[in-house]
């Protein structure tokens, strides 16, 4: 699990859906977009769009933090996409087993750990990729 | 075992399953392996062959120039005169034997018997498995052969429908012909017996054609179609897809065989039949060369023959043979084979060395040996004459039997039998024959084009036609990225050399400028490669016709125009299922019944026109029919009890027509097998839609219906307007900007709603404030319009509609990247690019656009245009 961080809240995610990770840059404006999508930027050739995660998880991000980056992650159906989040910190072992759930599978947060007396979140990326692409029509 | 390290062989085949059989067989046993597709190709290849071969294997059946006139051609070079050339055939027919040894070839070997090795060398698989149950390296032979099947079917295709057109053309028949014979032989490679079943039969027909004892009716011609469908049903079945209708089979089979027996002619076909694919044993292998593998691996080293030999063989071959490039060993393997057959046999040879001079008076290209030969009694007497077939001119021998017990001579070890020392000198005889003539070398090419020259002339024509390569479409695609990589490399020079304003601008400016040319050469170029014509899609579609005309009872004839159309080939492969569906629909529902048709007064055939062609830019396809035309009552009727329109609902007929587009939609009132689920147009659209395309309906009651398909050239790249709109840049498809210009503010009035309407020249279309249309700003004030700039645009129906701007950029090449890949479908945004200093920018999506500007202005309830959402 690779561990980063949002405002005061720790969140992780299995480190095989990491891409890379790359330094925050301008994104183009997306029209009709959810309003948790900063917009596309360019990957080598592809395109592929970036999710504050501060405003799809509803927290108070760190202002002006030059630190943030976006975390390139790739989806078990093969979507790209990338999570802006305002700094990573490390990685952990993380048994599954040890996770407490806090809500059903579908949500996007499903449960809570304790790693070194810290609270990390575990997020649910399936949820998150699945709702940036899933709900199609914004006429 | 002989040492084949490097010796080198040319195969010269056009059929790759075999090509890939050879290859294989030889390659197996250590030989280096050159090939040529056909005659003409063997024999460039076989001239430009550096080290040149020692033996050439070919086919009899080929186009532009068959087996015979290779043969006579290599033996007219100087320095091949010599060169051992065998022939291939599937089929042991005496009279072919003889025109190969007329010609000059050294000795034949059936397509059976590299068959055996092949599948032995394939870890033991017999070809019983059938399609599915192979495995190893069979299987990308098979899939050579599936893919051969593809292209014999097509190339039948073509031929059927020319001789419909009343073409008699001998080449037409014969290209038929071969067509079916190359499925079936390959077939029968692989044990395929319900495929070679009915290409046998087929094939049989077709030689009636071929002969001249059958006319091509139309009824006949009618039957061979019939039969190539089912053809094609039972390759596809061998490749493991759908079952086939095996009444269909049956029925097919039984008119092809009527149509052999109503010639009259006996025909010798049917007792072949069974034996042509039934694996037997080799029935033709008289003359394995000495790159035979086989005898050389087979294990023969038995116990001395027990039984008693009957059998005596001697023979004495003349200068001639080993001029041939033939050699002694040659049969003496070929005899041992026959003796190891029979089970426990084994054969004895001795040398009769009395002929042979004192060792300074041997001349190399004399011939002195002489054999006798014992082999077990089983051995037929005919089996034996079948090893001297091709050397029985040029070779005496004679066969005796013996009752009594022969004292076994000479050593009965099998090595005494291969061991090439007292045939040494004599079989290297052609070597030092070839050596001299290497001087002659340059005179040789052009000997041989003359040659060449003669057989070409006649059949140059196909070959113009079949000139074309294989390549695997990932590589290209890969390459179309690179392209486009260098595209946006080179946008980015050009944005960096507007920012330097030193003394190297003016070089840099032209540097660049020939590298844009240079960039879109190379970008053309590999759409070049990617290029198809539409031809394979469209003669796919007669099927469909003939089968929804069998299905529906109606006459009705598909017409094909424009076939050599070149389109991107993702797009004629998308293209398959759209048009399979509209031409059922056209079958179905465009043309009426025949009696309908004739109280019209049309001819009882109807005719579909389907044709396709480059039209400003775009591809244009139509499918035109001679039939009813859409009735627009019914289809109002049924689009309001569907509920896709309310009932009061005024709709212009344009509008009625686009309402079979509507999703759930079917005015078929029974619904057929063929057409009438409701799904059918409807996803047409979306198809059409997806690839960048439109589709337009025009139709006249009583007259016919005809569908327009505009689609892109190609899927990857896009000429572009740059324009800047709330803070963004986007880029417009050039093709849709009719004019840009500034506003005139006395041209625009303010529409209730708020929208606005601009009169340009007296025309009124919607003013469109883009960035605040696709929500990336707030609606501009009547001031700011004033003296905006706008791009007038039109999508392809003629609808048009003003885009204000902020600001227009550039105009450039822009290379289509998906959005919906790692996103979702934006309205307005067909796609995106990435420009020149890496940032993502979007392509609108200009007839998105339109149409939602116009439904904004429409007043029509609201449920009456989700019927006609564009």
């Amino acid at each position: 699990m690779i561990v980063f961080a949002i405002g005061d809240q720790e969140y992780c995610i299995p480190i095989l859906s990491v891409r890379e990770i790359r330094g925050f840059e301008k994104t183009t404006a997306l029209p009709f977009a959810p309003h948790y999508v900063c917009g596309a930027i360019n990957l080598r050739g592809i395109i592929l769009t970036v999710i504050d995660l501060a405003i799809y998880l509803n927290i108070q991000p760190q202002a002006d933090n030059p630190r943030r980056v976006a975390i390139i992650v790739e989806s078990k159906n093969g979507v790209v996409c990338g999570l802006l989040v305002d700094r990573v910190i490390d990685m952990a072992d993380i048994d599954m087993n040890d996770v407490q759930a806090v809500s059903e599978e579908s949500s996007s947060l499903s449960g809570l750990v304790m790693v070194n007396d810290r609270m990390i979140g575990v997020l649910q990326l399936e949820t998150v990729v699945g709702e940036l692409v899933g709900d199609m029509v914004t006429e | 075992m002989t040492d084949n390290k490097g010796v080198r062989v040319l195969t010269i085949d056009d059929s790759r399953t075999m090509q890939g059989m050879l290859r294989k067989v030889l390659e197996g046993a250590g030989y280096d392996v050159i090939q040529g597709g056909d005659g003409v190709e063997g024999l460039e290849v076989l001239q430009a062959a550096n080290p040149p071969p020692k033996a050439v294997i070919t086919d009899i059946n080929m186009p532009r120039m068959d087996g015979f006139e290779v043969i006579e051609a290599v033996r007219k070079l100087d320095q091949y005169k010599h060169l051992p050339v065998i022939v291939l055939t599937t089929e042991s027919d005496p009279e072919k034997k003889a025109r190969a040894r007329e010609a000059g070839a050294t000795g034949g070997l059936s397509n059976r018997s590299v068959l055996k090795v092949c599948w032995r060398q394939s870890a033991g698989l017999r070809p019983e498995g059938k399609g599915a149950g192979m495995s190893g390296d069979m299987d990308d032979i098979l899939l050579v052969f599936f893919q051969e099947c593809d292209e014999q079917l097509q190339e039948l295709e073509r031929g059927l429908s020319a001789l419909s057109d009343g073409d008699s053309d001998h080449e037409t028949i014969n290209a038929v012909f071969r067509a079916v014979h190359s499925i079936k032989g390959g077939a029968a490679s692989f044990g395929l017996e319900n495929l070679v079943r009915f290409a046998h039969v087929f094939e049989s027909s077709l030689d009636g054609l071929r002969s001249g004892r059958i006319v091509p009716t139309h009824d006949i011609m009618k039957t061979f179609l019939k039969a190539m469908d089912v053809l094609s049903d039972l390759v596809s079945e061998a490749r493991g897809g759908a079952g086939v209708d095996h009444v269909r089979v049956a029925e097919s089979q039984s008119e092809l065989e009527a149509i052999i027996n109503s010639d009259g002619a006996p025909k010798p076909a049917e007792d072949v039949v069974p034996q042509d694919f039934v694996p037997v044993p080799m029935d033709f292998v008289p003359v394995p060369m000495d790159f035979e593998p086989i005898p050389v691996d087979m294990d023969f080293g038995f116990d001395a023959p027990e039984a008693a030999p009957d059998l005596v063989v001697s023979f004495r071959p003349h200068d001639a043979m080993y001029e041939r490039g033939d050699d002694a060993r040659n049969l003496l393997i070929g005899l041992r084979d026959l003796a190891v057959a029979v089970e426990g046999g084994a054969m004895t040879a001795t040398c009769d060395t009395s002929g042979l001079p004192a060792f300074n008076a041997l001349s190399p290209t004399r011939s002195c040996l002489s054999w006798r030969v014992v082999l077990p009694a089983a051995v037929s007497e005919e089996s034996v004459h079948g090893v001297f077939d091709w050397v029985s001119d040029v070779c005496d021998f004679s066969i005796t039997h013996e009752g009594a017990v022969e004292e076994t001579p000479a050593e009965p070890e099998p090595a005494a039998i291969v061991a090439p020392e007292p045939v040494a000198p004599v079989a290297q005889a052609p070597v030092p024959v070839v050596a001299p003539a290497a001087p002659v070398h340059d005179v040789a090419p052009a000997a041989v084009t003359n040659a060449i020259a003669g057989n070409q002339q006649a059949p140059a024509r196909k070959a113009e036609q079949v000139a074309s390569i294989r390549v695997d479409l990932h590589r290209i695609d890969d390459l179309m990225d690179l392209v486009g990589e260098l595209v946006i490399a080179q946008a980015a020079i050009e944005a960096l050399s507007r920012r330097n304003d030193g003394s190297i601008q003016q070089e840099l400016t032209q540097s660049i400028n020939s590298m844009q040319s240079l960039t879109r050469d190379i970008q053309d170029a590999v759409m070049a490669v990617r290029a198809q014509p539409v031809r394979s899609v469209f003669q796919r579609m007669q099927r469909v016709v003939r089968e929804a005309c069998s299905m529906t009872k109606k006459d009705v004839v598909l017409l094909l125009e424009g076939e050599d159309t070149e389109v991107d080939r993702t797009l004629v492969e998308k293209l398959t299922d759209p048009l399979t569906h509209m031409l059922r629909n056209a079958v179905d529902h465009g043309i009426e019944k025949v009696e309908d048709r004739l109280a019209a007064g049309k001819p009882a055939e109807g005719h579909i026109l389907l044709s396709a062609g480059h039209r400003s830019g775009r591809i244009l396809i139509t499918i035109k029919d001679d039939g009813g035309g859409i009735n627009r009552q019914r289809v109002l009727e049924t689009a309001v009890k569907r509920g896709i329109v309310a009932p009061d609902a005024v709709l212009s007929d344009d509008e009625i027509n686009n309402l079979i587009f509507a999703p759930g939609f079917s005015t078929a009132a029974t619904v057929s097998d063929l057409s009438g689920r409701g799904v059918g147009m409807d996803v047409v659209k979306q198809a059409i839609l997806s690839l960048g395309g439109r589709v337009t309906i025009q139709s006249v009651p009583g007259e016919g219906t005809t569908f327009s398909l505009s689609l892109p050239l190609t899927l990857a790249v896009l000429d572009g307007m740059l324009i800047e709109a709330g803070e963004s840049t986007m880029v417009i498809p050039i093709s849709s900007v009719v004019e840009t210009m500034m506003i005139d503010h006395r041209d625009v009035y303010l529409l209730p709603d708020g929208g606005n309407i601009i009169s340009i020249r007296g025309t009124c279309m919607p003013l469109i404030p883009l960035a605040a249309e696709l929500g990336l700003s707030k609606a501009p004030t009547q001031e700011a319009l004033a003296n905006a700039v706008i791009l007038v645009v039109e999508n392809e129906s003629g609808g048009r509609a003003a885009l204000v701007v902020d600001e227009i950029r550039d105009q450039t090449q822009v290379v289509i990247k998906s959005i919906e890949k790692n996103y979702r479908q934006i309205s307005g945004v067909s796609a995106a690019t990435i420009l020149g200093d890496g940032s993502v920018s979007l392509i609108l999506d200009v007839p998105a656009l339109i149409g939602t500007a116009i439904r904004k202005i429409d007043n029509r309830p609201s449920n009456v245009r989700t019927g006609l959402a564009a």
